[in-house]
């Protein structure tokens, strides 16, 4: 090659380009390398839980570190164990009715809100819209108490409602709504009110197809936090016919609790699996969600 | 004029659920609490006015001190890099299309998805001094066990290690929405130009993200502010027991739940709650005043 | 109480709102019940149900719905009940509980209805307990229910692979040392680390400090710890540090070395055994239980607590303390105490045959005669929480080589007399 007569430039160009190439080769490894790196210290540690549950039992951790899982009888019997020693699948149905209701309200109250402060003003918006933000800035712990003692005086406890309906104003999801709904083009709203949809209409067809992927993201985060709120339902649901979840998993982790860690840790898993059945789930819908958004924009 | 009313009474109609359940279930707690914060307060028994008495004495604690000095370790650490995990991560994914974009955000997502409580306990066997899973990987090269959860000089640093872990994936997923919204066609125009890589992200990627970022940030400092699960769970997480060694874990969510509920001095807690709020409302206010002052996105 | 009329105007507001019916049929009567977790679990709940069902037959229309919680759940919902009257109507907790659970206003004074019960039954407990339970003249909030004392469990496995004498006692804290010299020498571990709670803490206390050592004056508010003694137990501490796990002694993480033969000396409460009993049949665990030793010859270690059965202030206070006497009289006690091997106060229960012929409540019991209380005084005042923090801090300190014994026994007791003055 290098004895053919070439112009100078194209020269130069073709050596760029196979250094060019070869600096990409070597990015996508390290690209490559950092991501299954970074993969393996998320998931790592449930796959370890997972392998504790499914080993042979009375092999110690200090010993067998649970690298690898090695008996499916074992973990079946553990997983058979708690249900059969504790009411786990009730507390399954609590916890499952808790936090899809918790999901619908607050997806749809703050929707609704959020629709307004986004795209429209109105006498006492930025008043409303201040008190709601400063009340994103006070800690949960600061009115779980008075809370608590007014869902009392409601009759709510150890009822459904007393669980969902005191979590549903969620300052949180309305900040994140509106971020997200601001960049709703306002000629579309006009445009939909041209066509003769009333107000409630075109929050309906027009905003929330729209804000479909922050819906998503919205409720799943609503459903993390609720699965996994513990303070919450242990006051205002004592009673065990009410007892979600995570309740039944604190009755494991207590320290004084008569069990061994293969049968701790099984409590723990089995808590983990709606969560991550969920999250499956919601793999395909944020899919479509942006292909949705992606065809409209 | 009329019709500007009748639109005025259909966004306040939009409103009116989410407004009414956040004024009894939000509003209507915080100010009887911050009611209670102002008296001597044993639950049932006879309550009396102390005027700023409970203020004084959490502010002059040496358990107050210790509290505030931590959260200000810790947040100063943990806001940027978490930030600056979940932004790599977020690039990290988007540098990937299709199966393995998907795998990879569901991989680091995954710690998410899991309940807190369950986060807890695995970590605090990967903790475990001398035969712990991370203990036994700096055994292989020779370092000697650390006691990660019981040295004052690591705890913090191990626990924002958790926080990093179980957060991460929350704030890529945010991050990576708001890349999916930035035209392609500026990063053409952009590599057009002959800008690297690193030069796209900086001038092309974080300005389009600008408002992602900001809540991104906003919501890491006011949640980080409130510090209170993961500390709690790696620690003694009993009312008796709490905020690990020498108080290394102890932060001001903690400490008020403890003299809540621990100490039954629900005044105290009320007021330590109020002047936590005082702190985030002022660190939020300069956020805002920050964004202002360098511009919308 | 103004703001039970404040709530009392919400309610009303938020009533108007949701318009909620709170009418109640009012011959039928409902007792909430709360246990620790493990009474509410397999054979234990087993009794107590049988009591119930017993209890329930001899009142119609009476139901009571029994519920387990853990440690910190149980005091967390009994303390928020109180403050909203929804709380249980009788419940037990841990007497170093006490004292918080009479401050949130959760605890009836039984003294008129525990008078009226008959001699024969009044004289069927710990007398020392009752005195506990009545902190004032005319002024009781409970009745003795079960209880501990702590043991110190020994992996055998471990101490015959290093050459110990299993069937020779330990004498003292010096023997115990050598013992674990050998068990180190086997590569193992000899204890966990006993600085990180206060129970930990106390069992090696009590090894060599006596009963009025130990706990606070509330009314001087000073510490009662023997400054000298515990500059004696810090130096153990300092001893015991290179044969530690460095885990607490209620992590799991502890539990599972001992079972796996990695541990030799496990010092807690009765509860553990179960899990031990397990394993000695999943996996072959060798392993019996010895008194706590004590730093010299004939010197007695040890913690022992107590957990109550108490009454809410509430309608049907009457009957849950009727409720209260029945679970824990002498025949239901004997049953339990039976059945389960654990100890309780009902000491007339305790002299059965049935029950005193079992290994570990005989055990239970003698550690007992000599232990130290947990958290001394009981229903008199409340520790704050840095009280016991303090000791663990200042005992590791001193363990990792941070601070002299004597210079840190000073440094603590002047700060164990700050906080209990701080309130």
């Amino acid at each position: 090659m290098s004895t053919t007569v070439t112009p100078a430039a194209t020269l130069s160009s073709a050596s760029a380009s196979i250094a060019s190439r070869r600096s990409v080769s070597i990015a996508t490894i390290l690209k490559w390398l950092v991501a299954i790196c970074v993969a393996i210290v998320a998931v790592f540690p449930i796959w370890w839980m997972f392998n504790v549950v499914f080993s042979h039992p009375g092999v110690p951790i200090s010993i067998n570190p649970r690298l690898y899982p090695t008996s499916l009888s074992a973990g079946l019997n553990n997983i058979l164990t708690i249900f059969t020693e504790t009411d786990y699948l009730r507390a399954y149905y609590v916890s499952v009715m808790y936090t899809l209701l918790t999901i619908i309200g607050i997806l749809l109250f703050s929707s609704m809100a959020a629709f307004e402060f986004a795209q429209f003003q109105f006498p006492g918006k930025n008043l409303l819209f201040g008190i709601v933000m400063i009340s994103l800035m006070v800690p949960k712990a600061v009115t779980i108490i008075p809370t608590y003692l007014l869902t009392v005086q409601l009759g709510w406890l150890n009822t459904m409602q007393g669980l969902v309906v005191p979590g549903l104003a969620s300052a949180f999801g309305l900040f994140m709504l509106i971020q997200f709904m601001k960049s709703i083009p306002a000629e579309m709203i006009e445009a939909a009110r041209l066509d003769g949809a009333n107000h409630f209409q075109i929050y309906w067809h027009v905003a929330i197809p729209l804000s479909k992927n922050a819906l998503i993201t919205l409720a799943i985060l609503t459903f993390m936090s609720t699965w996994g709120n513990y303070i919450w339902p242990l006051i205002v649901a004592p009673s065990p016919t009410m007892y979600t979840v995570g309740q039944v998993v604190g009755l494991f982790n207590a320290p004084y609790s008569h069990t061994t860690v293969d049968i701790v840790m099984t409590a723990n898993l089995l808590a983990a699996v709606p969560p991550l059945i969920f999250f499956l789930i919601f793999q395909r819908q944020i899919v479509e969600g942006i292909a949705h958004s992606g065809t409209k924009g | 004029m009329s019709s500007r009313t009748t639109r005025s009474i259909a966004h306040y109609l939009m409103l009116s659920p989410f407004m009414l359940l956040f004024a009894v279930f939000f509003l209507y707690p915080i100010v009887s609490g911050l009611f209670y914060s102002f008296f001597e307060w044993n639950a049932s028994q006879t309550s009396h006015f102390v005027g700023l008495a409970n203020y004084t004495k959490v502010f002059t604690s040496r358990n107050f001190e210790k509290a505030t000095w931590n959260l200000l370790i810790y947040v100063s650490i943990t806001v940027p890099l978490g930030i600056f995990v979940a932004l790599s991560l977020a690039l990290l994914v988007d540098s990937f299309s299709g199966f393995w974009a998907k795998f990879f955000r569901s991989a680091f997502f995954i710690p998410v998805v899991m309940p807190l409580f369950l986060a807890a306990t695995i970590w605090r066997w990967i903790y475990a001094p001398n035969f712990g899973l991370l203990n036994t990987i700096l055994g292989w090269f020779g370092m000697p066990s650390v006691q990660f959860l019981n040295d004052t000089g690591t705890m913090l640093y191990a626990m924002i290690a958790v926080d990093v872990w179980v957060s991460a994936g929350f704030n890529m997923v945010i991050i990576l929405a708001g890349l999916k919204n930035v035209p392609r066609h500026y990063y053409e125009a952009a590599r057009l130009d002959g800008a690297s890589t690193f030069q796209q992200v900086v001038h092309v990627t974080l300005p389009s993200i600008r408002p992602v970022l900001f809540f991104v940030i906003t919501y890491g400092l006011i949640s980080a502010l409130q510090v209170f699960d993961v500390p709690w769970l790696l620690t003694g997480s009993s009312f008796a027991e709490y905020g690990g060694r020498a108080n290394a874990l102890l932060f001001p969510v903690m400490d008020m739940m403890g003299r809540g509920f621990g100490s039954v001095r629900f005044g105290q807690a009320s007021a330590y709650g109020f002047m936590l709020t005082i702190l985030i409302v002022c660190v939020t206010a300069v956020m805002f005043a920050l964004r202002k002052k360098f511009g919308d996105a | 109480m103004s703001f039970k009329a404040g709530f009392g105007l919400s309610a009303l507001a938020a009533g108007a709102l949701f318009s909620v019916g709170t009418a109640h049929a009012q011959e039928k009567v409902t007792l909430e019940y709360w246990v620790y977790s493990d009474f509410a679990q397999g054979e234990a709940l087993k009794l107590q149900q049988s009591f119930i069902d017993e209890f329930e037959a001899k009142h119609p229309g009476l139901t009571i719905n029994i519920a387990g919680k853990g440690d910190d759940d149980l005091l967390t919902g009994q303390i928020a009940g109180a403050a909203s009257g929804s709380g249980p109507d009788v419940f037990m907790n841990s007497t170093s509980a006490g004292a918080s659970l009479v401050q949130a206003g959760a605890l009836k004074n039984i003294y008129a209805e525990w008078m009226a019960m008959p001699d024969s039954f009044r004289a069927q407990f710990n007398k020392d307990l009752i005195a506990m339970c009545t902190p004032k003249p005319e002024t009781m909030y409970c009745i003795p229910y079960t209880g501990y004392g702590s043991l110190m469990f020994r992996n055998l496995t471990v101490l015959e692979q290093a050459g110990v004498d299993t069937k020779a006692p330990i004498k003292d804290w010096a023997d115990w040392l050598s013992q674990m010299e050998k068990v180190k020498a086997a590569g193992k571990y000899g204890v966990p680390d006993m600085t990180q709670n206060w129970a930990s803490f106390l069992n090696i206390y009590s090894g060599v400090a006596e009963a009025s050592e130990w706990g606070a004056d509330f009314e001087t508010k000073k510490t009662l710890i023997n400054p000298e003694k515990y500059a004696k137990t810090a130096e153990f501490f300092q001893k015991l540090k290179p044969f530690s796990t460095g885990t607490n002694i209620n992590d799991q993480a502890t539990r599972d070395l001992f079972i796996s033969n990695e541990l030799a000396f496990y010092i807690n409460g009765p509860w553990v055994n179960p899990p031990l009993e397990q394993a000695a049949k999943a996996s072959g665990l060798k392993y019996d239980w010895v008194m706590v030793p004590g730093a010299t010859e004939g010197k007695k270690a040890g913690v022992q607590g107590y957990e109550f059965i108490g009454v809410a202030p509430k309608a049907n206070s009457k009957l849950a303390f009727e409720f209260a006497a029945f679970v824990t009289e002498k025949q239901q006690m004997t049953r339990w105490a039976a059945a389960l091997g654990r100890y309780n106060s009902n000491v007339e229960s305790l002299a059965d045959p049935s029950v005193s012929s079992n290994p570990l409540l005989a055990a239970t019991y003698e550690s007992a005669k000599t232990a130290l209380y947990n958290k001394p005084p009981f229903f008199l005042g409340t520790f704050p929480n840095s009280y016991w923090s303090a000791i663990t801090d200042n005992a590791s300190a001193v363990a990792d080589g941070d601070m002299k014994p004597d210079e840190a026994a000073s440094e603590l007791i002047e700060q164990l007399n700050e906080i209990l003055a701080d309130g």
